[in-house]
């Protein structure tokens, strides 16, 4: 790598290059051409299209986790300072607008609950355990829970949530840009504001994705529940986006401003962290695992049980070895860290665990899957929904990428990203 | 809320980005290194360091006295009994090891994280780390009964059949804060070696020269020594860091792999985690504020360095709190489990309640006062919060052991736990030992890392315009 020994200076061009619009075409794309897969493989299926809501639910997951856990790593970055936050800050900001998306996307899933929650079928548990319909643990469980598990806190819960973050998307974004125009640098001034809303932002998004991550994945099955569940999902997000941002840099970093602005270092100090989320996503895992496991209880094994018999422990395997084992084993390279093209690969593979591991949780909820991974046309619904509700929410992302300059000016560490890099002891 | 004010005068804040400085102004490498180094090096040790230490000493003394007594009595002196086979030696060595991560996270993980604030009080945090592990590991081996055999905790072969019990939590304690205990030593001294250099290069007696000399192992600041010294401290952080969250994350395994209500809840581990970061870095200012007052290192341990501890502590608060809350939540709302349901009743309203109160008050209502940076930079009242996030820290392990364990599922089982003179005095002769040792600390080490210092002058920086490189190694 060549070191110049004097500081450069920031492209006058700081709008995103042409070449997103192409980006953007090509996630047009491939969304359409899933989405005729995903309503073909629908008709196919033949079993209602129960398993288009529910590879539909993990296509939510995971957009909603690109939009909230991007505004959240957002707001961490204003918390935290650093060099990285600078770089990272207009992308996420980007994916923070992408709410929109999440929200309409998250609607089949209120309109279609009975589908997919038992609670919602049988509100009336002790009929339905009477009839034979549910056990009755699952009745237990769904009378006790009545107060939570019913579709006025389900609607109500989720808009107040999705009502809240807009709010903060919306203040994050408009701050952004008056900061950018203030004629005086008044980074004091600034960084203070960003700092209050981040700080009451992030706490808020932590109970908020809680309750969501409960409502919408965890009561699937209302009989199981884990203090730890929202704190996974938590970390999840954060390294889901990580790795995401990561790409979309590398991305750009074709072109300007960020070929300037995109240094060496701040890759590797990225790498770093998607390193710490990758660790950090296994220990909430393996600890949740080994706590419940130790146990026995026949109120909590089951439902690791349901995703590790009948076939399901290849899944549980293949997911540690995607979610931790690959990207760990990879990411302890420093030169790796520092190589863009291996950095992708390792970006990639992460982003393939999150759908691999939402899929895992996900499906053996239900009782044709539960101990007993099968093959059927409607499973390649996983597939098809997921590619395509990420497609279409990419194309928007990227098109959001492209209404404001990639870099934002007012901040003092735009001077210090422009230094050579071997400036700094 | 933030407001466009004037233009801020104060040395102490950078008129750039508004935050307090590091480092204050006007330091040399010179000044550094006397500021740090006097204070050991000196002849005329302080009356009031002789005062403190003869204070410690006598409180160490209790612990002594407490421990010869069981040793020859046994651990009846104690108040634990059935169903509370665990006490205050529980508590206490949860309390202790938690104290300690704080010098493993200032000293490995802010390390990789680049945060050079920390430099300036990595070292007395590291000091403080060792001190409380020994604390801490003296309450399991005093409480097996018979500390005479605490080596058939070891895996080793014998004549006698004994072998450990892998599948139990407890040994997997023995092997994680062994080496908890082991590297946070190594790493305590491979980074005081450039120091102990230049105090053997500065030391006046024979003696001093001798030992500082001999304990530097012939460190000379060649560019050779600095290539190898940064490798190691680097490799050493990259072992330290999972060490911050494995040896607490066993310990929450102590309670969360058995079946108790209270104690079976899978947030544990990285709670636990956290509430040690949060309990470690209180204790790092109730340290670290009468140490700088007393031997004036205001412009080494400045506001700046209060500031960003309160804000760590703040958000590992906020993150004990999360874990409060989802007990709560999933006993009350969501468990649909009757026994979850009175563990929580009887946590709250029990005859015990009044501790979770306590805990609740001191750890989470009080804390928020953080969120205003008036407190965050208020020596006085930051002195103040760390002592009230230590006592709730405190109250947060006898909560978690206590009630759960003295009404479990059996009523004709219940019992009540009141703990015993010889418990207090064992626990307040832990905090005169740790103290006692503080203080032999800052009499003979120093307590400032200083070549980490010298490296975060101004004059350090490399001069990109001429292409000058500043040593700041000696």
């Amino acid at each position: 790598m060549a070191n110049g020994h004097h500081a450069k200076t920031l492209p006058a061009e700081l709008n995103a290059p042409a070449f997103v619009a192409g980006w953007r075409m090509k996630a047009l794309a491939v969304g359409a051409a899933f989405s005729v897969i995903a309503i073909i493989l629908g008709f196919l299926s033949g079993d209602g299209w129960n398993h288009f809501l529910r590879a539909w639910l993990v296509g939510l997951m995971l957009c909603f986790g690109f939009a909230v856990g991007g505004m959240a790593l957002l707001m961490v970055q204003y918390l935290s300072g650093g060099k990285w936050g600078l770089l990272v800050r207009r992308p996420l900001e980007a994916m923070s607008r992408t709410l929109p998306v999440a929200f309409v996307y998250f609607l089949p899933i209120g309109f279609f609950m009975k589908k997919l929650y038992l609670w919602a079928q049988y509100p009336d548990g002790k009929a339905a355990y009477s009839q034979h319909l549910i056990n009755a643990e699952q009745a237990h469980a769904i009378i006790f829970k009545k107060g939570i598990l019913n579709p006025t806190t389900f609607w109500a819960t989720s808009i107040v949530c999705f009502l809240i973050w807009a709010g903060f998307g919306f203040l994050l974004n408009s701050w952004s840009l008056k900061r950018d125009a203030d004629t005086e640098p008044n980074v004091p001034y600034w960084q203070k504001k960003f700092e209050n809303i981040s700080g009451i932002g992030v706490v808020t998004y932590s109970i908020l994705l809680t309750a969501c991550a409960i409502l919408w994945v965890m009561s699937l099955d209302p009989t199981w529940y884990s203090t730890v569940y929202g704190l996974q999902f938590l970390v999840g997000q954060g390294y889901a986006v990580l790795a995401l941002v990561i790409l979309t840099l590398i991305g750009l970093s074709n072109a300007e401003p960020i070929r300037t602005i995109f240094r060496v270092t701040e890759q590797h100090d990225l790498g770093k962290l998607c390193f710490a989320f990758t660790m950090l996503n296994m220990y909430l895992a393996f600890a949740s695992f080994l706590i419940i496991w130790s146990g026995n209880s026949p109120e909590e094994i089951p439902w690791y049980l349901d995703r590790i018999r009948g076939g399901w422990g290849v899944i549980a395997t293949l997911d540690v070895i995607f979610h931790w084992l690959i990207p760990f084993s990879l990411l302890l390279s420093r030169d790796l860290k520092r190589i863009k093209g291996r950095l992708v690969v390792v970006c990639c593979i992460m982003l393939f665990a999150r759908l691999w591991d939402t899929f895992w949780l996900v499906e053996p909820n239900f009782a044709d899957a539960r101990r007993n991974l099968h093959f059927s046309v409607g499973i390649l619904e996983y597939i098809a929904v997921p590619a395509a509700m990420i497609a279409f929410w990419m194309a928007y992302y990227f098109t959001q990428l492209t209404t404001r300059p990639l870099v934002a000016t007012n901040d003092p560490h735009v001077a210090e990203i422009l230094e050579p890099e071997h400036a700094h002891a | 809320m933030a407001t466009k004010g004037a233009p801020v005068n104060d040395p102490m804040i950078d008129p750039i980005t508004g935050e307090y400085v590091v480092v204050a102004p006007g330091h040399t490498f010179k000044s550094v290194t006397e500021t740090i180094s006097r204070i050991v090096l000196t002849p005329h040790t302080p009356l009031g360091w002789y005062a403190g230490f003869a204070l410690a000493g006598g409180v160490a003394t209790v612990l002594l006295v407490a421990v010869l007594y069981l040793f020859l009595t046994g651990v009846g002196i104690w108040g634990i009994t059935i169903p509370i086979a665990w006490g205050f030696a529980i508590i206490n060595f949860v309390w202790w090891i938690g104290i300690g991560h704080a010098g493993t996270l200032i000293s490995a993980i802010l390390l990789l994280f680049k945060q050079g604030w920390r430099n300036s009080i990595n070292r007395f945090a590291e000091a403080m780390t060792i001190f409380a592990v020994v604390c801490a590991g003296m309450f399991p081996l005093i409480h097996v009964g018979r500390p005479w055999l605490g080596y058939w905790l070891f895996p080793y072969p014998n004549t006698m059949n004994v072998w450990p019990q892998f599948r139990s939590p407890l040994l997997w304690d023995v092997f994680a804060v062994s080496t908890y205990a082991t590297i946070s030593v190594v790493f305590w001294y491979i980074g005081m070696i450039p120091d102990l250099g230049t105090l053997r290069d500065r030391s006046k007696s024979k003696f001093g020269q001798f030992i500082y000399g001999m304990f530097a192992m012939g460190w000379r600041g060649s560019v050779r020594h600095w290539v190898r010294y940064e490798t190691a401290s680097l490799l050493l952080a990259g072992l330290a860091t999972p060490l911050v969250l494995s040896v607490h994350t066993v310990i929450s395994f102590d309670f969360a792999v058995a079946l108790l209500p209270g104690w079976h809840t899978t947030i544990f581990p990285p709670y636990f985690v956290a509430g040690a970061v949060y309990s470690g870095f209180a204790m790092v200012i109730t340290l670290a504020v009468p140490i700088r007052k007393f031997y004036h290192l205001e412009d080494l341990i400045t506001l700046r360095h209060l500031d960003n501890m309160a804000k760590v502590m703040l958000t590992t608060g906020l993150i004990v709190a999360y874990g409060y809350a989802m007990e709560v939540f999933m006993a009350y709302c969501y468990s649909a489990s009757h026994w979850e349901y009175f563990m929580m009743w009887n946590r709250m309203f029990g005859p015990m309640g009044w501790a979770y109160w306590v805990l609740i008050t001191c750890n989470i209502a009080l804390p928020q006062f953080m969120w205003f940076r008036y407190v965050r930079t208020s020596i006085p009242l930051m002195f103040l919060m760390s002592l009230i996030v230590n006592t709730g820290m405190w109250f947060e392990r006898f909560v978690i052991v206590v009630t759960s364990l003295y009404r479990d599922y059996l009523p004709s089982s219940w019992g009540t736990y009141r703990a015993t003179t010889w418990d207090y005095a064992t626990f307040v002769g832990t905090l005169g030992l740790f103290t006692f040792l503080f203080f032999l600390f800052v009499r003979f080490l120093p307590m400032i890392p200083m070549s980490e210092i010298r490296m975060m002058l101004p004059q350090a920086k490399v001069q990109p315009e001429s292409g000058n490189v500043v040593e700041a190694g000696h």
